[in-house]
Parts: C-alpha cells; sequence; structure tokens
C-alpha cells in the first residue's frame, strides 16, 4: 500500500459530556476509495467534519499528505484539496447548476478586482476557461443537459451529482462524500458507484465515503473502517470487515446477509 | 442591446439639462446620490445577505470628511471626497471584520452601536465638526469653475453614479460576485469550496463604506450643509427600507426605489406629517406581498434581473 493521503490520530471530540469520538484512528491510502460505516450516532459526520474543520478535535492530529491540518479554518483546510458533499446537500439553491460549480472554479481561473470592475483585461478569458471547465465536469457526472437548471429545482439524484462536480472543481486530492447514497434509488446507487470508480481512475483521486447503504460502499471500497459509539471496532478489506463478529452484532444485526445485499 | 442601451443613456442624460427646470435636476442628482448610498447597502445586505445599520454613518463620515478636508486642510473637495470615499471602505472593512462573527439580529446591533458612535462623535467633537449646529459644506471647485446649482452639479453627480452602478454591477457578474452570491446561500458550503468567507463579508462592507461614503459627499454637496440630526440610526433605517423596497438584488430596483422614496414627499405634500407612516406602510406592504421588491414589478428590461439570472453573452 502506498503512504496515507489523510492520516486521521487519535483523534477526540467531546459536546459538552458527550463524546462523539474517542481515540480514532485511520489511514487512507492515496488513490483509494475508503470508507467509513457505522450506525447513527457513531461519529461518522462528526468525523467528516473533523477533517474538514468545520470542528476542532479537544485532542489528537490530521495531517493531509504529512501537513497538519486540525486547527486550520475550513477554507484553508479546502483550498489544501480537500473537497466535500453534504449529507442533505448544500447546493447553492438559487444558482444555475453551471454557476455552483464554477464557484469552486473560480480560484483557479482567477483574475483581479479591476478586471472584475471593468469587464476588461483577463476577465473574458478567465471567465470563459471557468465555463469551459465546469461544462467538463458536469459532463463527466452526467448533468450535460441540466447545466442551466437552478440547482434547488434539480431533482434529488441530480443535486447528489451536482454536489460531486461542485467539490471536483475544487481540484482536490482528497473527495469526502457524507452519505451519497442516501435517498437514492438502486439505479441511481449504481450510476454513483460508476462516477466514482471512473473519477479515482481518471483524476486519481482519492475519496473516503460515509455511508449506510452496503451495496455501494461493499462494491466499491478498498477499505473499510467501522465505528460504534465513536470508536473504530474494525478496519479493512470489506471482505473481513464483513466477518468481524462486533460488526455484525453492532451494526449489522441479525440479518447481516440482508443488508449487505449480496 | 447593451449599446442601445449606452446610447440611449446618453441621449436622455444630454437632453434632460434642456427641457427639465432646475428643481428637477436638483431632484434627479438627490435620486442618484441617494440611489449610491442604497447601492452599498444592497451590497452588503442584499449580496452579502449581512444585515447592516451602519449606512448613515457612512453617509455622514463621507459628507463631514469631505468638508472638513477641504475647510481645515484646504484640499480641493473633488479629491477631498474621494480620499474621504477609500478611508470610510477601510472603516468599514474594519467594522466588517470586528462584527462579523456575529450575525443576524446581533450583527443589526452591532452596526446600529457604530452608528450611534459616529453620530455621538459628530455631535460632540465641536472644533471638527461645528458640534450639533454643523457646519457648511464648501462650494465644489474644479479649475475655477463654480458648481453650485442642480443644473451644474447634474454634470458631476451624474455620471459618478452610472460609473459606480455599472462598476457594482460588473463585479456582481464576475467571480467575487458569484463568491457572495454563494455565500449568502450556504456559508458552510461556500467555506468548503475554499472561499474565505469573513473576507467576502468585510469586503463587502467596504464597498458599501466606499459607495455611502461617495453618496454622501455628493448629498452633503447638494445639501450644502451638514447637520448631525441627519445621520441619526432612523437614517440607517431608512436606507435599510430604500434598499428593501428596491428589491436588495437588483441594481436597477435601487434607483426605482430611491427614486420613489425622493419624489413620495413631493407628491404627499399636504400628508407631510404623516410621512414616516406612508414610508412604513410602504415597507411593511414590500415584505408582505412583494419580498422581491421593486425590481419584481418593474422588469426593467434586463437591468432589474439579479446577477443570478444573466444570460449567457
Amino acid at each position: 500500500m502506498s503512504t496515507p493521503l489523510l492520516c486521521i490520530r487519535e483523534v477526540a471530540v467531546r459536546f459538552g459530556g458527550i463524546v462523539a469520538l474517542d481515540g480514532v484512528s485511520l489511514d487512507v491510502a492515496s488513490e483509494s476509495i475508503h470508507a467509513v460505516i457505522g450506525p447513527n450516532g457513531a461519529g461518522k459526520s462528526t468525523l467528516l467534519n473533523v477533517v474538514t474543520g468545520l470542528y476542532r478535535p479537544a485532542a489528537g492530529a490530521v495531517s493531509l499528505a504529512g501537513e497538519k491540518i486540525d486547527g486550520r479554518s475550513p477554507h484553508r483546510i479546502g483550498r489544501m484539496g480537500v473537497a466535500r458533499t453534504f449529507q442533505n446537500t448544500e447546493l447553492f439553491g438559487d444558482m444555475t447548476a453551471l454557476e455552483n460549480v464554477m464557484v469552486g472554479l473560480d480560484r483557479h481561473h482567477a483574475y483581479g478586482i479591476l478586471s472584475g470592475l471593468t469587464h476588461a483585461g483577463s476577465y473574458s478569458s478567465a471567465e470563459s476557461a471557468a465555463r469551459m471547465e465546469a461544462e467538463s465536469l458536469l459532463e463527466l457526472v452526467g448533468l450535460s443537459g441540466q447545466m442551466e437548471v437552478k440547482a434547488a429545482t434539480l431533482p434529488f439524484g441530480n443535486q447528489r451529482r451536482l454536489e460531486i462536480a461542485r467539490a471536483l472543481a475544487t481540484r482536490p486530492r482528497l473527495l469526502l462524500l457524507d452519505e451519497p447514497a442516501a435517498g437514492l434509488r438502486a439505479a441511481e446507487i449504481e450510476e454513483l458507484n460508476r462516477i466514482l470508480l471512473k473519477l479515482r481512475a481518471e483524476l486519481g483521486l482519492t475519496i473516503l465515503v460515509i455511508d449506510h447503504v452496503m451495496p455501494l460502499v461493499m462494491a466499491i471500497s478498498d477499505r473499510i473502517s467501522v465505528l460504534n459509539f465513536g470508536r473504530k471496532i474494525a478496519d479493512g478489506e470489506p471482505e473481513y470487515v464483513r466477518k468481524v463478529p462486533d460488526v455484525i452484532k453492532a451494526y449489522l444485526g441479525d440479518r447481516a446477509d440482508h443488508a449487505f445485499g449480496a | 442591446m447593451r449599446v442601445v442601451a449606452i446610447i440611449v443613456g446618453l441621449a436622455l442624460f444630454l437632453i434632460a439639462p434642456q427641457v427639465l427646470p432646475e428643481f428637477r435636476l436638483f431632484q434627479v442628482c438627490l435620486i442618484a446620490a441617494t440611489a449610491l448610498v442604497v447601492l452599498g447597502q444592497a451590497v452588503v445586505t442584499g449580496f452579502a445577505g449581512q444585515i447592516s445599520l451602519a449606512q448613515s454613518a457612512f453617509v455622514g463620515l463621507g459628507g463631514y470628511g469631505a468638508a472638513i478636508l477641504t475647510s481645515s486642510w484646504g484640499l480641493p473637495l473633488w479629491i477631498a471626497i474621494p480620499v474621504t470615499a477609500v478611508v470610510v471602505g477601510c472603516v468599514g472593512f474594519v467594522l466588517g471584520q470586528a462584527t462579523l462573527r456575529v450575525s443576524g439580529h446581533y450583527l443589526a446591533l452591532a452596526t446600529m452601536a457604530f452608528s450611534a458612535i459616529v453620530q455621538l462623535a459628530l455631535i460632540h467633537w465641536d472644533s471638527l465638526t461645528g458640534g450639533a449646529s454643523g457646519m457648511p459644506v464648501p462650494t465644489l471647485q474644479i479649475f475655477g469653475y463654480n458648481f453650485s446649482t442642480g443644473r451644474d452639479l447634474y454634470y458631476i453627480v451624474l455620471p459618478i453614479t452610472a460609473v459606480l452602478f455599472v462598476m457594482t454591477a460588473n463585479i456582481m457578474h464576475s467571480r467575487f460576485g458569484r463568491g457572495l452570491t454563494a455565500l449568502r446561500q450556504s456559508e458552510t458550503a461556500a467555506e468548503a469550496m475554499g472561499l474565505d468567507v469573513l473576507r467576502y463579508k468585510a469586503v463587502a462592507f467596504a464597498a458599501s463604506g466606499f459607495l455611502g461614503a461617495i453618496g454622501g459627499g455628493l448629498l452633503a454637496l447638494l445639501s450644502t450643509y451638514l447637520d448631525p440630526a441627519q445621520f441619526s440610526i432612523t437614517q440607517a433605517v431608512y436606507f435599510l427600507a430604500v434598499a428593501v423596497v428596491g428589491g436588495l438584488l437588483s441594481v436597477g430596483g435601487v434607483i426605482a426605489s430611491s427614486a420613489l422614496f425622493v419624489l413620495l414627499p413631493e407628491l404627499l405634500q399636504s400628508f407631510q406629517s404623516y410621512l414616516g407612516l406612508v414610508f412604513a406602510l410602504l415597507l411593511l406592504g414590500f415584505v408582505v406581498v412583494r419580498p422581491d421588491g421593486l425590481a419584481s414589478v418593474v422588469h426593467i428590461a434586463g437591468f432589474a434581473k439579479g446577477p443570478r439570472s444573466r444570460e449567457t453573452p
């Protein structure tokens, strides 16, 4: 296995008296698809919010390619190459799909404030370059027909895809997906899987996905970590994790085979 | 389309002084200067989504600053106004950095406190501001020519307003405006995209300070006298109300609403004592019935649209 891109070391998060994460360590290998699963309240989303800087851990460290990122503000972490989607989608609803993606691209097609005020200088070339890259990202996730549609009016499945395109627009090294399959139909999940595998193959992305939905996680993950009550209870390849008794008991219950969708 | 708009605008600009009497030209100037102030309000409250009650303070600082620089330091007024506006813009940036850690009601209160402090300073710093009795504004003089009537000032106020409006519209249709639009809708997502949200909001405050101060300088030229009572918290609420009635997200709405609020007192002369009530009802009516403001009623072709619905060039 290559060196890990993301290192989470002994991270603890407390909200008042509640321990949300209790010394969790995790390595996400470069160019891998890594899943974090666990029952509700296991600390999955908390972990993601620590990595993106929304929460500061009470203890422990997080580093990206050897650089410390815990304690940095979310936009700095974003600029270092960490992009994310949101569990309940956080799109810019009044903006078109294209504009949503362009927000992430603007940093890479920059022009000065004077060009912005006068629309002279590099304004036109930078804007059209950003627009073209946004179009190709929307194509990549299969939204080329809906570029001028307001994000809020897109069907839910397409909103999820748009979030992925928007996250890609920041040109990330690490893509974090917060329950990307929640609320999707089986066919849409298959399509999502296809997109994620394509992203890794074409862009060399590292993907950390948090989810309940077993078919997604089992089919594409190289590695799965299982959280329960803020602790990591298993970590390994999908075939290994599904057989760990603790996992079956804590998370999958009696109907494990059914839950795995095998 | 754009060329036609420019030609029509230029023609109107040149014809108006030939057909309109002095008083009407003065009113046009008043509308333009008010619109600049309200544009500043729209940038911070509409585009950046931050409630601010600091606009009257920016206007006061702009007017007093320019007048003081000219009468005490001997700077020509046409230099003093932009210099003051840049300084007030910086004040706005600092105010933004200091207050934007809170939002909503708390931000409204913090900016209101700023307005109160500025007004108190204007009243009590006698040696500089003339205290409660106020101070006269020197006449604008450019290369020996005195601009004192509405007809003279028309040629100064209108072009400045036009240029600043075009620039603001431009910036809203750029990556900077896109960033503001994004953070207004989801700060969390905007941050995750690498946008420095606090900085964006502080720059919006700076822009509102700059525009407010330019507008304040021009209003001072028009009124020729500065009275600290003009820069009260009530006045800040007034500017916010004009912006809300205009629609907050539309450059055209700002102009339409400013015109409405400047002209209404004249139309309602016989109801002079109920003017506040009329304004209040107007505001209430728009908030309840037409939250998108005049912009959604007037639809000045292509101009009243928010920056979000811009067509492909």
